[in-house]
């Protein structure tokens, strides 16, 4: 085939012969049966899986994998997520307010470059990081002791509070990226016209600027519990198994460490599954409608 | 209520302390002999980066590490940037699909793909399952977000139709019109999402325990191990993963500042 004839059938798409236009389609092919085999077939086999039951296809697993262990799993992976991405939003919404209010351009660069290498930190040095600085005989816990603070034993890094510590290094620097634009977006003018009409302050945060903000907060409130909630090398790390989340609660199924059913075990990521999907999903249309409105 | 800069100082500086304070102590720990009754560190010492550098399992670690990072991102290359290219020029129609393709590992935790694989490949005579291959794949689905979209972002930068259109009519024909003109106009992208592919792989942990264990360790499932009986020595492989982290966010940072895209989470911490 000549160059101009290509060219003839890519400028008119009504002249563009519908044969070709479905043998494009098999250009997708190799990404297609990639991700059938390790994305799509691996979800599908547990979906498959956790509802085929002795008497046929039906939701008896999920009932089952809910044991009081696995309840208080689900219920402490969700608690975990909430808190941190609560956190995550007040503490780093702030901060980020305060980045972007910031005069000098220098500071705000800086800052929001240290939020992105931040961000990217995680797993099993973030929670070796914070074994050092605040374990039993950590920097700062040494620092606090010699200034009269004992955090001992009151407080354990190994423990869900310390957890959540953790959790909040990465979730903050996240919200901070995420929001950044959102809060670029808010206009001076929008301020003067609230205050001009006699608004204070709080009013303006009230009925302008956090109604403008919702769906970025909350979009990102949920990319933040999706985040916590799917997170498992953290949690291995600084507390091994004792601690009782979701994710480790698959890990071991995964390992063979506990006997359980198959059945069971696909449930139990298939709840998870649902949890994170619906969270992304939210962000995706939370934050798509604010990229319509702005445009 | 004035903004004064009182307050911005004070949330700044208390934000520094908290994301700063955590990876300098680990910094110290590492080159400190005894570091766990004084305040101050007792004495300095490079003995523990001297005593873990040497050992031949953190060589290997590292090279399986490196060798399964860059792996992932020339599978990951090969598969996604002719691909969207393809999308973009040719199958507009299929574009909500593999974008959902591309969206779908956010919303899996590493712990529920390892089940999934496991489940669906132990028992396939092919050679996958306790091998870097399925760690491989593994990771090629995990990253799939970040390389996807950094190219989609470059490709809606530039006018591709336009330029195929221009190579075409000089007689180039469809991968050499890739190869040597889009490519070239995306490159940006296509190495921001190689080094997001890149790092994110290179910190994995959770698919790396599962999938293959300690038959083929790599970097992050040996500095959990060390973490477990010698902090000293662990603490310095904490401080060699952090700045291989800070080094590719800054290229990172480089590179979005071109066209590229900025990371999202992805079910791998």
């Amino acid at each position: 085939m000549t160059g101009a004839t290509r060219m003839a059938g890519a400028n008119d798409p009504r002249r563009r012969p519908s044969r070709r236009g479905r043998a494009a389609w098999l250009g997708l092919l190799p990404l297609l049966l990639f991700t059938l085999a390790f994305e799509l077939l691996p979800i599908l086999m547990l979906v498959r899986s956790s509802l085929v039951t002795d008497a046929g296809f039906g939701l008896g697993n999920f009932g089952r994998a809910l044991t009081p262990t696995m309840l208080s799993a689900f219920a402490n992976s969700i608690k975990l997520s909430l808190v941190t991405a609560a956190a995550g939003v007040g503490f780093g919404g702030i901060v980020a307010y305060a980045i972007v209010t910031t005069r000098s351009v220098m500071v705000q660069h800086a800052l929001t470059a240290l939020a992105d290498v931040t961000a990217n930190f995680g797993g099993a040095p973030l929670a070796f990081a914070f074994i050092i600085t605040l374990g039993s005989t950590g920097v700062v816990t040494l620092l606090l002791q010699a200034i009269g603070i004992d955090l001992y034993p009151g407080f354990r890094i190994y423990s869900v509070a310390g957890l959540a510590i953790a959790y909040v290094y990465f979730q903050l620097p996240l919200l901070i990226l995420l929001v950044i634009p959102a809060l670029l977006g808010l206009e001076r003018e929008w301020r003067e016209a609230a205050t001009s009409l006699g608004a204070t302050s709080t009013q303006y945060w009230l009925r302008v600027a956090l109604p403008i903000l919702a769906p970025s907060l909350l979009g990102s409130f949920l990319l933040l519990f999706a985040n916590a909630f799917g997170a498992y090398a953290t949690a291995w790390t600084l507390t091994g198994p004792d601690i009782n989340l979701i994710t480790v609660q698959i890990a071991a199924l995964v390992r063979g460490e506990v006997q359980l059913d198959p059945a069971l075990a696909d449930a139990l990521a298939l709840l998870s599954i649902a949890i994170m999907a619906i969270c992304v999903a939210g962000y995706h249309f939370l934050t798509g409608r604010v990229r319509r409105l702005a445009s | 209520m004035k903004q004064g800069p009182a307050w911005r100082a004070v949330v700044i500086a208390l934000f520094l302390v908290f994301m700063i304070v955590p990876v300098i102590a680990t910094a110290l720990f590492s080159v400190s002999t005894r570091w766990d009754r004084t305040i101050w560190p007792e004495g300095l010492t490079l003995a523990w980066w001297v005593k873990v550098m040497g050992r031949s399992a953190f060589q290997d670690t590292l090279l399986n590490s490196l060798a399964v990072a860059l792996a992932t991102v020339a599978v990951s290359l090969v598969l996604v940037t002719p691909t969207a290219y393809w999308v973009h020029l040719r199958v507009p129609r299929a574009r909500p699909w593999i974008e959902l393709l591309a969206i779908l590992p956010f919303g899996l935790p590493g712990v529920v793909l390892a089940l999934g694989l496991i489940r669906l490949y132990s028992s396939v005579p092919l050679p996958l399952i306790n091998t870097a291959n399925i760690l491989v794949a593994a990771y090629v689905v995990l990253t799939l977000p970040f390389m996807y979209r950094s190219v989609m972002n470059a490709l809606e930068a530039i006018d591709v139709r336009t330029l195929s259109e221009a190579a075409q009519s000089l007689g180039a024909g469809t991968w050499r019109t890739l190869l040597s003109v889009i490519v070239p106009n995306i490159l940006p992208g296509v190495v921001n999402g190689s080094l997001l592919v890149f790092s994110t792989v290179f910190a994995e942990f959770t698919l790396a325990n599962l999938l293959i264990g300690t038959r083929f360790k790599t970097f992050p499932i040996y500095l959990v191990e060390f973490t477990r009986f010698d902090a000293r020595q662990a603490s310095a492989l904490a401080v060699i993963s952090f700045l291989f982290a800070w080094v590719i966010s800054i290229a990172v940072l480089y590179f979005a500042g071109r066209g590229g895209y900025r990371r999202e989470p992805v079910g791998g911490r």
